[in-house]
């Protein structure tokens, strides 16, 4: 079997499997703490009661001594599952120049080494995806077979499909999630922000109730980042029916700047529902980026 | 024109592939697919805009090498403007460039240039035509005509003479100047000769034709309107000049005015509208100086203007002859006299009734002859050598009146003392060679047998130069130079009572050249260009024109100048002060291009037509323009690289 099923030019992120053990590797191996307070051995602190609380866990002690109800809490070490969304839209199969990929070879990466951290932590991985052709769900399981069931699907996948039109595609794909998904679980979202209907990120804010964390992975081309085009070009989206003609060289601050607000603004409205955004691009170390998508996780949200 | 000429030419219409590209590429900018494209501004405008720029940059750089290539699959059979020798069979050839620079060739032609300036560039266009091996002689054609460059196979020397031409305001001589260039070939090895005339034809030609001429620039004989001053003189309170116009046109709406440095002396006068030479009057004040000038403009603006002369009486020749024993039986003026006028110099002959005494009776007058005089005063022999010192020549004929000397009176400065007179001793007669020098004539001196002689040669001064002799090898003729002067001391009088020597055609000879070395030495006050100007090989002499000194060449042990251009010039010599004037040739202005000229100088020898292999030159340009290319695309690439290394990963 070719380590490439899809017809996507992988470029420097073939073959996904060997990368993405390699990277993980390159991370750590091992557990992660939990950010959630419970039940467990290791003595957390106190809180005050409030109604609905599990009454075994009032200190008794605290009780009687001052007179007021607090809950004692525990750290502690606990499997949990991690969703991870791909976006496999058209958008996802651009490259462009000086890139050493398209930026689904590079999520997927990403998507791979992450599920090969987990499934070695005994963690339940899932996938799903936004878009693409052959995309199939892998709901959430453990152990080895999990990681080669999952690199599989990623592989399968071929980028496309236009969700740019249509905001219902974007909550029927994140459905499954937000009815599976247990509480605590960790969920990543890998996509490039762009060509998305109005109202996605509110769609994707819904994936932090009940205790669940979301992280969503903005993949960005270096052209995209940084817009080298010179001279008189003629832009034409992947999703959508947006051309544009323009010059390089006069566009690219405004473009950046525009850029810039878009993430601004996606910032915005994820951070005060608990989520996070972190932007990359293609070029980027990507053990670095899921060592920060790993350690986001224990930090407090800012 | 042969078929794959036309076939070359028609690939030129291949200049159309890239404009058609360009329009079909106008409209499409380079698209390129770009997710983000809903964040990017819309700059159409300005981004077409700078598209269309470059691309015409690069589309003129391909239209044009196509061009090139079109004409250089063409060539050598392309025609141009440029003249170029053909050669019918391949064998080198040998040829005069007669380059006129006369005054008429400063006319401008349409493209601005002067004809002269373009049969210079025509004498380079036919000298990068020649090839190793190709004899090439120059000649040029203002009057007098002289040979420039003797004819040699060095191309080199030919192009830096070329180089060195100037205008000049000289008459045109065409006829001596084809005769010098059919000289300087006539000694050739080569089979193919060619007379090429780079003139505009205002001159006489030669009554017979030379059938290898070719007048290979027939532009420069077009027709032009011109007017010029020709000269201009102070006479009393009035300036006198004569103007030319080739034409009425010419001389429409334009007048004549006084440009001087005082500035209230402002006069001017309309030109009469008609061709040729008319004199204009302008009121000014005595001994004004400055310029006339013409207003408006005409083909030639070089000839516009001209210096005022300062009013002076012409040149004339002095006799002082004893009327009573020089007398002619049959009447009217003595012997010496009519021998003059016969000599037709246009230059009047002034007898004088006694010697001069004060220098200012000589002022003008370029010859003294003095004929048998009963010696000379000392007042007479300061004035004379004074003025012969000045420039001047005289003559001084002995006879028996010269052994009767008076009290007080000597021959000096043209022999010490007196001189004896004695019978000629029998069988003594003109020693004939003595007098080659006055050429075919000195036959005619054989048997003169006359009835006595000056006995000179104790008399002799130092510095005078024996030049004729009688057979027993006493002294005829002497010849002393005296500061720019010359004198003459003849052993004979002018009387038919002593020697038929008058009646003699060497005596006509003999007083020719004391006239040519008179007027050569004193020089006219106003001459044209060309006129050597000669001056005593000693002292200190400059001779400074509008442009500045002139060049002083040596020849026959004297110092000569050759004004070029007309104008005022200022002679210098051992301090005293002298002013000249070179005038315009009215024929410059005047004369009308020939048309009428022989069929044979119309085409080149041997019927090769004027065609040009501008090869080289379209090779060149043609690499330049692929260097451009090359280079415009190098840019474009590093640009781009540039532009993608700004995005490149950084290393780890």
């Amino acid at each position: 079997m070719t380590e490439v099923r899809s017809k996507l030019d992988w470029g420097a992120f073939a073959p996904l499997r060997l990368k993405a053990r390699s990277v993980a590797d390159g991370v750590y191996a091992g557990s992660h703490k939990s950010p959630r307070k419970g039940s467990g051995v290791e003595f957390g602190g106190h809180r005050a009661y409030v109604p609905g609380d599990d009454l075994r866990y009032i200190d008794r002690h605290a009780l009687m001594r001052h007179g007021e109800l607090l809950i004692r809490e525990f750290e502690t070490e606990t499997d949990r599952d991690l969703w991870l969304f791909v976006d496999a839209t058209k958008s996802m199969s651009y490259a462009g120049p000086g890139a050493p990929g398209p930026k689904y070879a590079f999520a997927a990466l990403l998507a791979a080494a992450l599920a090969y951290i987990a499934v070695r932590t005994g963690d339940r991985v899932g996938l799903d995806f936004l878009g693409g052709k052959g995309a199939r769900s892998i709901p959430p399981r453990s152990g080895r077979d999990a990681f080669e069931r999952i690199a599989l699907a990623l592989e399968d996948v071929e980028p496309d499909g236009d969700l740019s039109g249509d905001k219902s595609l974007i909550e029927q794909a994140l459905g499954q999630a937000q009815r599976g998904a247990r509480r605590g679980a960790i969920q990543v979202v890998l996509t490039d922000l762009l060509d998305l209907p109005a109202g996605s990120l509110q769609a994707l804010t819904t994936l932090t109730t009940r205790g669940r964390l979301l992280q969503v992975i903005q993949v960005l081309s270096p052209a995209e980042r940084d817009f080298p085009f010179e001279g008189a070009v003629q832009l034409r989206s992947l999703e959508g029916k947006s051309i544009v003609e323009t010059d390089g060289a006069l566009s690219r601050q405004n473009y950046l700047a525009a850029l810039a607000a878009a993430q601004r603004n996606a910032e915005q409205q994820l951070v005060p529902r608990g989520g996070r955004l972190l932007k990359c691009a293609t070029t980027d170390a990507p053990e670095e980026l899921v060592r920060r998508i790993l350690s986001s996780h224990v930090e407090p949200t800012a | 024109m042969s078929f794959i000429t036309v076939f070359a030419l028609g690939l030129s219409l291949l200049v159309l592939a890239p404009t058609l590209a360009h329009l079909l590429r106008r409209g499409r900018p380079n698209e390129q697919p770009f997710p983000a494209a809903a964040l990017v501004p819309v700059t159409r405008s300005t981004a077409r805009e700078r598209s269309r720029l470059e691309d015409r940059g690069l589309l003129l750089l391909r239209a044009l090498m196509i061009l090139c290539l079109a004409l250089l699959g063409a060539g050598p059979l392309v025609r141009c403007s440029r003249v170029a020798l053909g050669r019918s069979g391949g064998a080198s050839v040998a040829i005069a460039i007669v380059v006129d620079d006369s005054a008429s060739m400063r006319t401008r032609l349409s493209n601005g240039k002067t004809r002269f300036q373009r049969a210079v560039e025509g004498a380079h266009e036919l000298l990068g035509s020649a090839r190793e091996g190709d004899a090439v002689a120059l000649v040029l054609a203002g009057k007098p005509a002289r040979l420039s460059l003797a004819a040699a196979t060095d191309l080199q020397a030919a192009s830096r003479a070329v180089d060195e031409l100037r205008p000049s305001d000289r008459a045109t001589d065409l006829t001596v100047a084809i005769a010098l260039a059919n000289a300087a070939l006539s000694s050739l090895p080569h089979k193919d000769k060619r007379v090429i005339l780079l003139s505009d034809l205002a001159g006489d030609l030669p009554p017979e034709p030379s059938p290898g001429v070719w007048t290979a620039l027939p532009e420069l004989a077009s027709k032009s309107d011109d007017c010029g001053v020709l000269r201009a003189e102070q006479s009393g309170p009035r300036v006198t000049a004569v103007v030319a116009c080739s034409s009425e046109v010419a001389a429409r709406a334009r007048t004549l005015k006084l440009v001087s440095k005082d500035a209230s002396a402002k006069a001017e006068a309309r030109l009469v509208v008609q061709r040729g030479e008319q004199t204009l009057t302008l009121e000014a004040k005595a001994g004004a100086s400055g310029t006339v000038e013409l207003t408006g403009a005409d083909q030639n603006p070089d000839d516009d203007r001209a210096d005022i002369a300062p009013e002076s009486r012409g040149l004339s020749l002095a006799v002082h002859v004893d009327v009573a024993g020089e007398a002619v039986a049959t009447g009217g003026a003595p012997l010496l006299e009519q021998a003059l006028h016969s000599l037709s110099y246009g230059i009047p002959v002034r007898p004088l009734a006694e010697l001069p005494r004060e220098a200012t009776e000589l002022n003008d007058v370029a010859a003294l002859f003095i004929d048998d005089p009963p010696g000379l005063t000392p007042e007479t022999r300061g004035v004379i050598d004074g003025w012969v010192e000045g420039g001047a020549v005289a003559a001084l004929f002995l006879g028996a009146r010269a052994h009767d000397t008076q009290l007080g009176a000597s021959l000096e400065p043209f022999m010490r003392g007196a001189v004896d007179w004695e019978p000629l001793p029998a069988g003594t007669d003109v020693d004939v060679g003595s007098f080659n020098w006055l050429g075919a004539e000195a036959d005619s001196l054989k048997q003169l047998a006359p009835k006595g002689r000056a006995r000179l040669d104790s008399a002799i001064l130092p510095g005078a130069e024996v030049v004729g002799r009688w057979s027993d090898g006493k002294v005829l003729v002497t010849r002393q130079e005296r500061g720019r002067g010359l004198l003459f001391s003849v052993g004979l009088p002018v009387s038919v009572e002593v020697s038929d020597l008058p009646l003699r055609p060497a005596f006509l000879a003999l007083l020719d050249h004391i006239v040519g070395e008179a007027l050569r030495r004193r020089g006219p006050r106003a001459s044209e260009a060309g006129t050597e100007w000669w001056f005593p090989a000693s002292g200190n002499l400059q001779v400074t024109g509008s442009a500045g000194p002139l060049v002083l060449r040596e020849a026959d042990g004297q110092r000569v100048v050759t004004p070029e251009t007309s104008g005022r010039y200022t002679i210098n010599l051992n301090g005293k002060s002298e002013a000249r004037f070179i005038t315009l040739p009215a024929d410059e202005v005047l004369s009308v291009p020939k048309q009428d000229l022989p069929n044979t100088w119309r085409a080149t020898k041997g019927g090769a037509a004027p065609q040009v292999d501008a090869s080289p030159e379209l090779s060149w340009l043609l690499l330049g323009l692929l260097a451009l290319e090359v280079g415009a695309r190098f840019w474009r690439l590093v640009r781009e690289r540039r532009a993608q290394g700004a995005i490149q990963p950084a290393p780890p």
